[in-house]
């Protein structure tokens, strides 16, 4: 609170002459001014660097990595502080904190989408000094990628995820079909074995579609597959009103919604898109990389074993896309600890913490290297496996107003998808005249 | 003397005072400097700028922002409905003298006890449409027959607006069950000797003696209604189509999310003084009556 003492300094002085009868509460508010200093005195320990994290899935694989850290540096101590589980309230916490200049955090995970904006809005540390091009080269590119920003790069990639089409092995081996390669060939094999399985409670498809950040990605994978996209690539027009866009969109709320799938996937994120799967209620799923652990866990899926997984369908003559996901470790800009921070992110995002993360927590390693390891392809051959995904995988539009781009998107895509009878060019032409007054806005900031 | 006693009676409220001022006068004049500026918290290269009333200029031709104030106007006008008229009704069964009276109240109160975010956490999981109890109500094991009610948007702001009759109709009965605690019971003894019946005893007594209270619940009511965020945030995130996007849940989208402080600081005052004309229309007509008819 550098505003804030400036101002009790000054109370101070002039409290020297103050009338005897004040002075009882001088002394109150005096005391108070020594409490809170005393506390920010206690704030500031050396070698202290404190980790903001969302709530993990399984706390203990971080706290492990953490403990061993300790014994690695036994300098340098890590305070975790664990924010919202999902990406988006996560996402409001360490905004809050970083825009105020918060020295109290100084490494904290940005979503893949979020580079441009803390980069821009000068949250994230420029890390180009100390991230060398030669080290970079040992990571998958898609994530490099998304963390560099006008030549820049501001984090380390930790884990990637990408968009996986799952299907059910048994059903396909037992109609004779290969997974199908198109969307169209996925809805006849779905008829097909609809027909046969002459049972009312199973669908074709399950995937995400509630207006959220899912959609986003769900979308731009139909989008994408068409050969079509959002922003062109120097990222200044919108693209959204082209006939490829408007066709894939067109399909999903013609072929998907309701049809293929059920209508109560318009309310849905990956939990309960995966819930209809492993209830064996739908036969082919869009979902990321976790999915696999879960489907295959007899405890909780009814369908473990008999799952198979590979790239997303595409239109024909087009090939398949999946969106860019993951986390990566970025150092606040605001932080006071710079060296002991960028030690804790080396470890972190290092050959041996990759591995433990994916055998721990089934998370994907962003280390090219990893995938090569025989102790990896033995233990988590499921991982190796997803490697063509996570190569082929296409990151949303790159802005550093990323999150107003999204909210655009989801209320468009929400909306031509679940009314029938959508004007989906109409909507498209909305959707893209507000996306230009974005952009406008961010050109504002380029000299 | 007088004096006096004044500048004691100052001292005395002065606390009083300095909380609203802190916690509710400085946040408000804040919003409102804030949605006079262009503020991007992701973009602090534009600076802070001054914009004057641009914010709310774009405000009124933001389709999205005109689609939500209608959104929260079907919400407020029919919640505030239902919830005085079941609140009415559930006053009047609880005011009767029966065994177990007791513990009737106190079960009628837990919907209001239990913590918004909850509540709607639960409606949410009753409708669900796989798996959801109010589908297996209705269709037991016909699966087929379920019905997705969060996915169509009508019904998603039905259901959306039933969460909140449940929650808060037992609010509404405990601000009427006071209004009715207040008629003196010689009333119906003496309409009961002129021979008069259940009907016209609650028509000419019980009506116009709780009107007052029901007045009291609809001010409380309509005001916290347009307040509405926490049930369309956990039930639907103001989907599907934007059907459920509140006019606070989409100014929160705008400064959280988004981090448009400025325009979402613009957002939260338009309802701020919707709200305020609404309690003074709501003070001076409705409160002078009731100071009338009540004396």
């Amino acid at each position: 609170m550098p505003i804030g003492s400036g101002q009790e300094r000054r109370d101070e002085k002039s409290g020297m002459n103050i009338e005897p009868v004040k002075r009882k509460v001088f002394l109150l508010l005096s005391l108070g001014l020594i409490f809170i200093g005393a506390s920010q005195l206690g704030a500031q320990q050396p070698k202290a660097v404190t980790f903001l994290t969302w709530k993990p899935n399984q706390p203990e694989v971080w706290d492990r990595l953490i403990e061993r850290f300790h014994q690695e540096h036994p300098k340098i101590r890590v305070q975790v502080q664990v924010g919202p589980h999902s990406s988006t309230e996560y996402h409001a916490i360490v905004t809050q904190r970083l825009k105020n200049k918060d020295a109290s955090v100084d490494v904290f995970f940005m979503d893949v989408i979020w580079p441009p904006e803390f980069a821009s809005a000068g949250w994230a540390l420029d890390l180009t000094p100390r991230f060398s091009k030669e080290e970079q080269r040992q990571f998958l590119t898609a994530p490099i990628a998304a963390n560099t920003y006008h030549g820049k790069i501001y984090g380390i990639p930790s884990f990637i995820d990408a968009g996986l089409f799952y299907y059910r092995k048994d059903l396909l081996k037992k109609y004779g079909f290969d997974p199908p390669r198109s969307w169209m060939e996925m809805l006849t094999q779905g008829d097909v074995i609809l027909k046969g399985e002459a049972d009312p409670s199973l669908y074709v498809y399950s995937g995400q579609f509630k207006q959220y950040e899912g959609l986003v990605c769900d979308m731009l994978e139909f989008i994408w597959s068409r050969g079509g996209t959002v922003l062109n690539p120097a990222a200044d027009r919108v693209l959204l009103t082209d006939p490829t866009s408007i066709e894939a969109i067109t399909f999903v709320r013609d072929h998907i919604i309701g049809q293929a799938a059920p209508k109560g996937v318009v309310n849905y994120e990956e939990p309960e898109s995966l819930e209809l799967f492993i209830q064996g209620r739908a036969v082919f799923l869009r979902n990321w990389p976790y999915a696999w652990t879960v489907a295959n866990d007899p405890d909780k899926s009814k369908v473990a074993g008999k799952v198979g997984v590979g790239l997303l369908p595409a239109f024909v003559g087009h090939s398949s896309a999946s969106a860019l996901g993951g986390w990566q470790f970025a150092i606040s800009r605001w932080s006071k600890h710079l060296d002991e921070a960028w030690q804790f992110v080396q470890f972190m995002t290092s050959t041996e913490s990759q591995k433990m993360i994916a055998f721990l927590a089934g998370r994907a390693p962003t280390r090219m290297a990893v995938y090569e390891d025989p102790e990896f392809q033995e233990k988590v051959p499921h991982l190796k496996a997803f490697l063509p995904a996570f190569e082929k995988a296409r990151p949303r539009p790159m802005s550093s107003l990323y999150p107003m781009i999204s909210q655009e998107l989801q209320r468009f895509f929400s909306r031509a998808i679940t009314n029938k009878k959508s004007d989906v060019p109409a909507l498209a032409e909305r959707a893209s005249a507000n996306i230009a007054r974005v952009l406008q806005m961010e050109a504002l900031t380029r000299p | 003397m007088i004096a006096k006693q004044h500048r004691l009676s100052l001292v005395l409220i002065s606390p009083a005072l300095l909380v609203l001022v802190v916690f509710i006068g400085a946040p408000v004049i804040q919003s409102v400097s804030l949605s006079l500026h262009r503020i991007v918290i992701s973009l602090p290269q534009l600076q802070t700028p001054f914009v004057g009333l641009a914010n709310y200029q774009e405000l009124l031709h933001d389709a999205v922002a005109r689609h939500s104030f209608w959104v929260t106007i079907v919400f407020v006008s029919t919640t505030t409905f239902f919830e005085l008229a079941l609140g009415l009704l559930l006053a009047l069964l609880i005011h009767r003298r029966f065994p177990g009276r007791g513990g009737l109240r106190a079960c009628v109160l837990i919907p209001w006890a239990i913590p918004t975010v909850v509540s709607a956490q639960m409606w949410r999981f009753l409708f669900n449409d796989a798996y959801g109890m109010i589908n297996y109500a209705i269709f037991g094991h016909r699966v087929t027959a379920y019905v997705p009610w969060l996915a169509e948007p009508g019904m998603a702001l039905c259901a959306v607006i039933l969460a909140d009759i449940w929650k808060t109709s037992s609010f509404a009965a405990l601000l009427i069950l006071a209004g009715l605690q207040i008629i003196p019971e010689e009333l119906y003894q003496a309409a009961r000797v002129d021979g008069a019946g259940l009907w016209r005893r609650f028509w000419h007594i019980t009506w116009p003696l709780v009107r007052p209270a029901l007045l009291v619940a609809l001010l409380f009511r309509t005001i916290d209604a347009f307040r509405v965020f926490d049930l369309a945030f956990v039930m639907t995130q103001g989907g599907p189509a934007d059907a459920t996007n509140v006019l606070q849940l989409y100014g929160y989208k705008k400064m959280f999310i988004e981090g448009w402080m400025g325009y979402g600081s613009a957002i939260s005052v338009s309802v701020f003084v919707m709200i305020l004309i609404l309690a003074i229309v709501y003070v001076r007509i409705v409160g002078r009556r009731l100071l009338e008819k009540s004396l």
